[in-house]
C-alpha cells in the first residue's frame, strides 16, 4: 500500500491529525470520533496499517493504534525536497527573469 | 504540522504577468530554468491546452557525481490552462530505464496572479504514488542543491 494513496483521503488524514494529537487510541475511540460507522472506519485503518502510516497493539480486548514516525517523517522529507527543487526551479526563473528585464532597457 | 504528501509555496517575481506566464509555457524557456541546479533540459514539448501534453525532460550534469548523465523525464496532462491565472497537470515523473519502481504520480496547480507590477506565483504540488525507489532520484536531485548550498554557505564565510 503507497503512503502517500493512503494519507490523501481526506478521512485517512483526519485519522492521523487525531492520532497527532492524541498519542495512542483505541479503533473505538477513533470511530466516536466519526458520523461514519464502525465498518468504515475500521476499513481505513486497514488501509493505514498496510501502509505503515499507523502501528497497532493489542492490550487486551483494544486494538490501540498510534502513528508511525518513521513513516510520518519519511513523507515529511519529501514534502522538503519538493520544497528544496521548487526553491532552485525559483532562483534559476528569478535569474532569467532578471536577464530578461536589463536586455529590455 | 502533520505531514500530508503535499507541498505548497509562494514566491514573487519582480517581472510583469505576462512575461512570467510566457517564461513558464514557452518550451525554450522553461528549458532555461526547470529543474535543479546542475540539470540540463534537453526534451521540452507544451501543447498548451486541457488534456495536452506537458513533456520534459532533465539530465543530470558533471556536477551530480554518481548521478552524471541520469534522465529524468516528466510525462504530464494540462488538467487546467487559464491564460495568465491558472495551469494544473496530472504528471507521471521517473528515471529512465527504471521507471517500474521510480515513478512519481503527482498533481501540480500553479496560479498566477499580477500585484504592484510583480508577479505572485502559487504552487500546490501533491503525490499521490511513489515508487519504492523513487526517493533516490529526488535525493540525487537534491544532492545538486546541498552542493550548491555548501558553496553558498562557504561564500558568505569568505566574507566575514
Amino acid at each position: 500500500m503507497d503512503k502517500f494513496y493512503a494519507i490523501a483521503d481526506p478521512t485517512r488524514r483526519t485519522i492521523v491529525e487525531i492520532l497527532a494529537k492524541k498519542g495512542r487510541l483505541s479503533a473505538t475511540a477513533i470511530s466516536d470520533k466519526f458520523t461514519m460507522s464502525m465498518p468504515a472506519i475500521s476499513q481505513h485503518l486497514k488501509v493505514l496499517r498496510e501502509a505503515k502510516l499507523v502501528r497497532v497493539e493489542k492490550d487486551g480486548q483494544h486494538r490501540i493504534y498510534h502513528l508511525n514516525i518513521d513513516t510520518m517523517n519519511d513523507i515529511e522529507k519529501w514534502s522538503q525536497q519538493m520544497s528544496h527543487l521548487w526553491m532552485q526551479q525559483f532562483d534559476k526563473l528569478d535569474a532569467l527573469l532578471k536577464v530578461g528585464k536589463n536586455k529590455q532597457k | 504540522m502533520e505531514p500530508k504528501g503535499q507541498f505548497t509555496t509562494e514566491r514573487v517575481f519582480d517581472a510583469p504577468l505576462s512575461t512570467v506566464w510566457s517564461v513558464w509555457t514557452d518550451p525554450e524557456m522553461l528549458k532555461q530554468w526547470w529543474g535543479p541546479h546542475n540539470v540540463s533540459i534537453p526534451e521540452c514539448e507544451v501543447d498548451l491546452q486541457v488534456g495536452g501534453k506537458f513533456y520534459i525532460v532533465m539530465k543530470a550534469g558533471e556536477a551530480m557525481g554518481p548521478y552524471a548523465g541520469t534522465l529524468w523525464p516528466m510525462m504530464a496532462t494540462f488538467t487546467a490552462v487559464e491564460p495568465e491565472a491558472t495551469l494544473a497537470y496530472d504528471a507521471e515523473a521517473w528515471t529512465e530505464g527504471q521507471k517500474e519502481t521510480t515513478t512519481i504520480n503527482q498533481t501540480t496547480e500553479i496560479t498566477f496572479a499580477e500585484k504592484d507590477g510583480k508577479t505572485v506565483v502559487n504552487i500546490n504540488a501533491v503525490i499521490h504514488t511513489a515508487g519504492s525507489d523513487a526517493g533516490m532520484a529526488v535525493q540525487g536531485m537534491e544532492a545538486g542543491f546541498n552542493q550548491q548550498l555548501d558553496k553558498l554557505n562557504e561564500f558568505l564565510s569568505e566574507q566575514k
